[in-house]
């Protein structure tokens, strides 16, 4: 072995800089002989910790761990491979004017997320550290709501295992010595760049789309490739198809009064969802005197969120979906060809009627919209733009725009053509990680290893050097890993999906010295070391103009976004008819697979992220893990000797020769013979949180992914292989609730008897719980006071109260109204208020003991027939009960009730009797069991909000309605109308006197109508309002009027602030035996 | 052995047998202190160190880690620990119930087992007083729970039934403790007396309080012991009734119902009694006591656990219906859950160990049948767990909100918590036993007198019981 080490040397081609390189080799070699040592070796990467995990106990030190490591970082970098950024030192007592210690500074930002594409934000600094990140309210693609992982991204910014080292041959480097190595790379070669690749994610930054094309100009042989696990490659082919361009289409769900959804998850998975979801929702919120919604059909062959707000939702396999859309465009006046679409089975001809009828004919007249998903093949998407033709949705509900991100890369599968050719000598990787998650037929990974390690005359044959956040799969299989900046770090600049460009800017110095990919084009440039910031304005100066220039600057680094730079829609040409001719490749039999990004981890970027990892997707409230999703009665036919697979029983899914073993997970509503895979986990490298086998297990469905289908297809089959794992679900997701007034609806008097064998006849009982309360548009209609009428009898009749009430008529009195119709389960709101209210991350050995800490959960109750069940979201807070049942118990009164209706906790006077938690009827009282919080910790000590304490072990937690917004708050209004206050009493003038006294009441009331808790800033669908309810004008207030107002177990007499609106669905009469709950696919 | 034929049946069985006087009263029993330790001793304290040890691993990991270590969570957020001390507290009713209830009720047959039991009494209340303890998440600051003069002027939360707990069962165990040393005093001069070795002279001679028989000591004494017993008595129903109301007064469903102050007393008293068996059996075997502890003994306890039993019964019965009576969703579902929810098993234990086999006890055959009736003792003590168990974490585990259901499943630290204070009140028992008298000699000799008048019993001595 040391042989082979001496014997691979790197010759000092680097002139002088030859000190600061490694003297042996890295463990590719090794990697690539796939020894059973290797294995053992990258298994045990962090044997410290390893041997802490295998305690139990000890295991959920691992993000201890993951921390300390960072105070060990300053000691591990020698000199020289962390740059200082050159300044002057200014001393702290002559303050930055604009810092105020203790008053949070928004800067106006963006984050780049999915497809490249900017979402704007706005970044809270405290005392110079990033803590939390919310939605920018004159942004396009946020309108100030975020979504799970920009509400995440700010912890990854501290993540501790993100690398900190410029590496080579996996040993310490610097970027001095990259920097010189890579001139020599570019000066030796022609110089016309030929073997020279760049591989990048989707480029939207104009400020790198301008460097890339100086880049092509310097090196005109030069090949660019481009990789992006989720390239809508379905979306832009059909665009081509129907209009001969490579438009984008862009949605405007307001005004569409009747939406088709062909298996798109607009809700959650589009680039510009959060938009979308607000849109969606504002269309559809009911209000007294106010019942107009639209209505939502969904075709779709998985769950998603999209589905669970459908008033029709219709499990369909792709086949089956691409025929139901052929059907509804030949309804709507659309010349389908016959052969183009596989027949369909008549049971859904009723459906199909009604869609055709609905969408020619909306019954309040107004525009329509059919949406497909970019996992649907491109049919799908040919049907869609032509039903929107044909009825007329172009230009007002659906309009098109052409590309931002920079045209014109090759894809991953030439470059590595070209790499096993002999044809690449020089691969610079930006960003992305292909090693992971290239399509398993790429074997992307083999073809970088070959030409990482390639010798010629017992030299390196190429250079591979790759800028990447961790030092991951695709990192190690490169010769220089390059630390790259986080956007919260960085100079930018991005385009979000309808254009609009922001700029990001730092609000920290890289903690870890990392560079951005500006920065690095500008080093392959050779325009020596400018930084971000200079390349940025350069490239804004000179679109500006000198002059102009520093007003603009400051301006839009304010506002957030570069006036005028929103993308005019395109009228595209008519759709193509002949595109509708092309036959999809009919699939072949078997079982259909689905590869969807994962709700938490998306595509594997997030997987180090602990706030994500123990977010619970949606519907499933799994956690740490991804499953095989299938349905139940594919689980009745893929169980041994009548017993159905439960969840966690291993299957082999197989799939063009591939074959990988997974869990499986039964879901309601997933269409027969389709497997729900997600992408992003089952890390080979990346941070202890991902990589970790005792804490995340998961798979790796990128091992079964194809390059020509990315986002399946039938031709899978799935057996059993006997074997068990455990998976962690936060909640019995089985349990459900009678639906009351759901027209069709009837129950079965046993809901669980086929999900969940293991519960019992008598639970029968539940069904009288009423915890979620439906009812259709034209009952609330009818009666708005239908939610009541499922409330049980002794909720009319309240108990008394032992206790004296509390006085609530003076000061503000705070409320919160939940909107379950608005309500589309994203967790948003949960990652946020674990960002606000520095809510600890327990583990999963933790939550598989039922011990998250979630302040907030969403609760999903299913109701009716399994195979397709209605799905009701219920995020459960604090409710803040007037006649609090957790305050009476407490011993030594550390819970308690504050003059403003809050229910307090006092951490330090709480001695963990847990008696509080007992007598919660709602459960939503967390419980410090061990000690989850970290102290010692720099790394996550940086990213605590400083105005909320950090909890010790052993102390009860729970929702304070964010009182530190409200005392935030409280104090602002104080202080404004003490001022007003003063300056009345000098007034002279009593008329000037009394205006004065009149503006303070006026500018309290404006003052406190700004307050927002973080789980209300959060959502995109303002599901949830937060507000004083002694103010008769405030949203809140004029929500718990609403006669679809209802409390959450009104007959305990516990009053909750927190009440709720009873979710109200708009089924079509015309479907009405098809109710939610009643399509069985069977 | 003791026969337990149908002849020996129908004789009246005597509480004291043979011919016993003064001087083999104090003799026989100050021997078991003064005498060679059997092997049965030796090993019984070893086996009960080792738990101990056990237990003080436990302590240790549990005050190091925090309560994590157990298999508490949301929604089940007691475990063990109170199903233990409800458990515990129960099981030092009994001897309370025996020294003051039935010396006020004049029940002679007291005397030979009132003094075990008390004792009984305090170190199960001292292994029940660990548990809420051990339970705090924040063990450092029990202090909080007590009204004492600080700066912040911070006091307990009244209203709390826990804050009432703390109350009754300090109180409990101050009485229990006094109660039990005032009927101490003459033995501890007795043993004074009889000690082999100036050291025991002297620490028995400093506990007895210089007591030296005087009429008026024993006049003084009598009245002391019967106020005491006066005081006594009520705290044997408030203390667990105090227990009960920590789950009566919270909402949730199982828990808030008004049968559970005197359905916890009768359960306690049950369960009390048992432990009383338990030790009993084992206790005349190993010393031979059969003289002071006859089978009317066994036969009497027996009955009350019959009766007791039979409150507990009508307990559960009164619970079922009135969960179907209260026409209540969340009760009735409680209801069936504990009946055939995944708990089901526990219910079924309860439901044979304390009403199914208390059944046996209508039979004076089974009662007078001394290795059948420790096998009862042991399954009643099983069965009232379990009760606590189902009381606690079957109700919690399942209230409300679906959503918020979960399962409880014990860790070895639960286990090993409740089997270390197990080895703990055995060794304190076996201490007990070669320092302090098992029996109240003072009291025995009382009953010589009572049963044949002094110190020589006449040659036509036929024992009689007084009913």
């Amino acid at each position: 072995m040391n042989d082979t080490k001496q014997s691979i040397l790197p010759r000092d081609d680097a002139g002088d800089q030859s000190a600061a390189l490694p003297t042996h080799f890295w463990r590719g070699l090794e990697e690539l002989a796939q020894t059973d040592a290797f294995l053992d070796a990258v298994a045990r990467e962090f044997p410290r910790a390893a041997s802490e995990w295998s305690d139990p106990i000890g295991r959920r030190r691992f993000l201890k761990l993951m921390a300390a490591s960072l105070a060990l970082a300053g000691i591990g970098t020698s000199p020289g491979c962390y740059e200082h950024p050159q300044g002057k030192l200014v001393p702290y007592p002559q303050a930055p004017e604009e810092i105020i210690p203790g008053r949070p500074l928004y800067f106006a930002t963006a984050m780049p997320a999915r497809g490249g594409y900017g979402v704007g934000v706005l970044a809270l600094s405290r005392e110079g550290r990033p803590i939390k990140v919310e939605g920018n309210p004159d942004h396009p693609a946020s309108l100030g709501a975020t979504d799970v992982f920009t509400q995440a991204s700010v912890l990854d910014l501290y993540d501790p295992d993100r690398s900190r080292n410029v590496t080579f041959a996996g040993e310490i480097s610097s970027w001095g010595a990259f920097d010189a190595r890579l001139q020599a790379v570019l000066t030796s070669r022609q110089q016309d760049g030929r073997g020279l690749r760049l591989l990048t994610g989707p480029i939207t930054s104009p400020t790198a789309a301008g460097q890339l094309a100086d880049l092509r100009k310097r090196f005109p042989n030069m090949v660019w490739h481009q990789h992006d696990p989720m390239e809508p490659v379905n979306t832009r082919g059909a665009a081509r198809l129907a209009f001969g361009a490579p438009l984008r289409p862009i949605y405007d769900f307001g005004p569409a009064r009747v939406i088709l959804s062909l298996g798109s998850d607009f809700l959650f998975e589009e680039p510009l969802s959060v938009r979308y979801a607000r849109e969606f929702v504002n269309g559809r919120r009911v209000r007294a005197g106010r019942a107009a919604m639209n209505r939502l059909y969904v075709v779709e062959p998985t769950m998603t969120l999209t589905g669970s707000m459908a008033d029709h939702r219709l499990p369909l396999g792709s086949r089956d979906l691409h025929a139901l859309a052929a059907a509804v465009a030949r309804g709507v006046g659309v010349a389908v060809p016959d052969a183009s679409a596989p027949p369909l089975p008549p049971r859904y001809r009723p459906w199909i009627d009604a869609f055709v009828a609905d969408l020619r004919q909306p019954s309040d007249g107004g525009p329509t919209l059919v949406v497909a998903g970019e996992s649907q093949p491109p049919a799908v998407h040919l049907l869609a733009h032509a039903i929107n033709d044909a009825l007329g949705n172009i230009g007002k509900t659906v309009r098109f725009l052409d590309p931002v991100a920079m045209e014109g890369a090759e894809s991953l599968e030439p470059l590595v053509a070209d790499m096993n050719a002999g044809q690449v000598d020089a691969l610079l990787i930006l960003g992305v990680n292909p090693a992971y998650s290239a399509p398993a037929d790429v074997s992307f990974a083999d073809a970088l290893a070959r030409l990482s390690n390639a010798r010629r005359e017992g030299e390196l044959a190429n250079f591979t050097a790759r800028l990447g956040s961790h030092d991951d799969e695709t990192s190690f299989r490169c010769q220089w890993h390059l630390p790259e900046a986080h956007y919260l770090e960085a100079w930018s600049d991005v385009r979000a999906y309808d254009g609009t460009i922001s700029l990001i800017q730092p609000l920290i110095a890289p903690l870890y010295g990392g560079r951005t990919q500006i920065e690095l084009l500008q080093s392959l440039l050779g325009r020596g070391q400018r930084t971000g910031m200079e390349v940025l304005q350069a490239h804004w100066r000179s679109l500006t103009g000198e002059a102009a220039f520093q007003a603009w600057w400051i301006a839009t680094l304010q506002k957030g976004i570069v006036a005028g730079s929103t993308l005019e829609p395109r009228t595209p040409p008519a759709v193509r008819r002949d595109a509708l001719a092309n036959p999809p490749p009919t699939s072949a039999g078997g079982v259909e697979v689905l590869f969807r990004p994962d709700p938490t981890v998306w595509t594997g970027e997030y997987a180090n992220n602990p706030w994500l990892q123990e977010t619970p997707k949606p519907f499933t409230k799994l956690t740490w893990d991804n499953a095989v999703l299938i349905n139940v009665r594919m689980a009745q036919s893929l169980g041994a000797d009548g017993t159905p697979l439960k969840d966690g029983d291993v299957v082999r899914v197989t799939y063009r020769g591939r074959a990988i073993e997974a869990p499986v997970l039964v879901l309601p509503g997933q269409a027969d013979n389709v497997a729900t895979l997600h992408l992003g986990y089952g890390r080979e490298r990346m941070g202890r949180v991902a990589m970790d086998d005792t804490v995340v297990r998961g798979f790796n469905a990128y091992l079964l992914r194809a390059a020509d289908r990315p986002w399946g297809d039938a031709g899978a089959t799935l057996e059993r292989t006997g074997g068990w794992r455990q998976i962690v679900v936060t909640r019995n997701h089985h349990a459900m609730d009678e639906l009351a007034g759901l027209p069709g609806e009837k129950p079965s008097l046993k809901p669980h008897s086929i999900l969940a064998p293991r519960m019992s006849d008598d639970e029968v009982e539940l069904h009288n719980r009423k915890i979620v309360r439906v009812a259709t548009l034209a009952e609330f209609r009818d009666d708005p006071e239908v939610i009541h009428k499922a409330a049980r009898e002794n909720e009319k009749k309240p108990l008394l109260s032992l206790y004296p009430g509390w006085d609530y008529e003076h000061g503000f009195q705070w409320g919160m109204s939940i909107d379950q119709t608005a309500c589309i389960g994203c967790n948003a709101c949960m990652v946020a208020c674990q960002a606000e209210n520095n809510i600890p991350v327990v583990g999963k050995a933790e939550v598989a003991r039922q011990r998250e800490m979630h302040w907030i959960r969403i609760d999903s109750y299913f109701g009716g027939a399994v195979e397709n069940p209605l799905v009701v979201h219920q995020p459960v807070p604090c409710m803040h009960c007037e006649n609090a049942p957790c305050e009476v118990v407490c011993p030594v009164g550390a819970t308690t009730h504050s003059d403003e209706g809050l229910n307090e906790m006092t951490y330090n006077r709480c001695i963990g009797t847990r008696y509080c938690s007992n007598n919660c009827p709602y459960k939503v009282r967390r419980f410090n069991f061990l000690l989850y919080s970290n102290y010692d910790d720099p790394s996550v000590r940086l990213r605590y909000n400083p105005d909320v304490t950090v909890r010790s072990r052993g102390v009860m937690e729970k929702c304070t309605y964010c009182v530190q917004r409200i005392d935030q708050t409280r104090i602002h209004a104080e202080k404004e109308v003490l001022d007003l206050e003063e300056l009345a009493r000098h007034a002279a003038d009593p008329d000037e006197r009394d205006r004065l006294l009149h503006r303070a009441r006026e500018r309290e009331q404006e003052i406190v109508n700004t307050l927002q808790t973080a789980c209300q800033q959060a959502c995109p669908t303002n599901a949830i309002i937060f507000g004083n309810i002694r103010d008769p004008q405030a949203g809140v207030t004029r929500l718990k009027a609403q006669p679809h107002d209802y409390s959450l177990l009104a007959e305990l007499t516990t009053k909750p602030r927190t009440t709720y609106l009873g979710r109200i669905t708009n089924p079509n009469p015309a479907l009405a035996s098809f109710a939610a709950g009643e399509e069985r696919s069977a | 052995m003791i026969s337990t034929s149908r002849e020996a049946v129908r004789t009246e069985i005597p509480v004291l047998r043979r011919r016993h006087t003064y001087g083999s009263v104090g003799e026989r029993i100050s021997a078991i202190i003064f005498g060679p330790a059997p092997f049965g001793w030796y090993l019984g304290l070893g086996v009960a160190m080792l738990f101990i040890g056990v237990l003080t691993y436990s302590v240790w990991y549990l005050i190091y880690q925090g309560v994590g270590i157990w298999g508490i969570n949301i929604p089940v957020a007691w475990g063990f620990a109170i199903v233990n001390f409800v458990w515990w507290i129960g099981i030092g009713h009994a001897g309370t119930f025996i020294s003051a209830m039935l010396l006020l009720m004049r029940q002679n047959w007291r005397t030979s087992i009132n003094r075990f039991a008390e004792a009984m009494t305090l170190f199960a209340v001292a292994c029940a007083g660990m548990f809420p303890l051990l339970h705090l998440g924040r063990i450092w600051v029990f202090y909080w729970l007590f009204p004492y003069p600080n700066v912040m002027r911070l006091w307990p939360q009244f209203r709390s039934p826990l804050v009432w707990d703390v109350f009754a069962v300090s109180t409990y165990f101050t009485v229990s403790l006094i109660f039990w040393y005032v009927g101490l005093i003459p033995d501890l001069a007795t043993l004074r007396d009889r000690a082999p070795n100036r050291l025991a002279k002297m620490a028995y001679g400093v506990l007895a309080l210089g007591w030296r028989g005087a009429s008026r000591h024993w006049q003084r004494y009598q009245t002391a012991y019967l106020l005491l017993a006066g005081l006594a008595a009520p705290l044997v129903v408030s203390v667990h009734s105090v227990v009960g109301m920590d789950f009566a007064a919270a909402i949730v469903p199982g828990w808030h119902t008004t049968i559970m102050p005197p359905y916890f007393v009768a359960g306690a008293i049950f369960s009390g009694f048992a432990m009383v068996l338990t030790l009993a059996i084992p206790l005349r075997a190993v010393y031979r006591l059969h003289d002071f502890i006859t089978i009317k003994h066994i036969d009497n306890c027996g009955k009350l656990m019959l009766v007791t039993g039979l409150i507990v019964a009508y307990g559960y019965a009164a619970e079922l219906f009135m969960g179907w009576y209260s026409g209540d969703t969340f009760d009735w579902y409680l209801n069936l859950n504990r009946l055939a929810g995944p708990y089901g098993w526990s219910y079924c234990t309860i439901i044979v160990c304390n009403v199914l086999v208390a059944q046996f006890l209508w039979f004076r055959r089974v009662r007078q049948n001394v290795p059948l009736m420790f096998l009862i003792s042991i399954l009643v003590q099983v069965g009232m767990w379990t009760e606590r168990f189902v009381v606690v974490i079957v109700s919690l585990h399942r209230d409300y909100v679906p959503s918020a259901w979960g399962m409880y499943a014990p860790t070895k630290y639960d286990w090993s918590t409740l089997l270390g204070t197990i080895g703990f009140f055995l060794a304190c028992f076996l201490l007990f036993c070669r320092i302090l008298p098992v029996i109240s000699i003072a009291e025995m000799r009382e009953l010589v007198r009572a049963t044949h008048g002094g110190t020589r019993p006449p040659e036509d001595f036929e024992p009689k019981y007084a009913k």
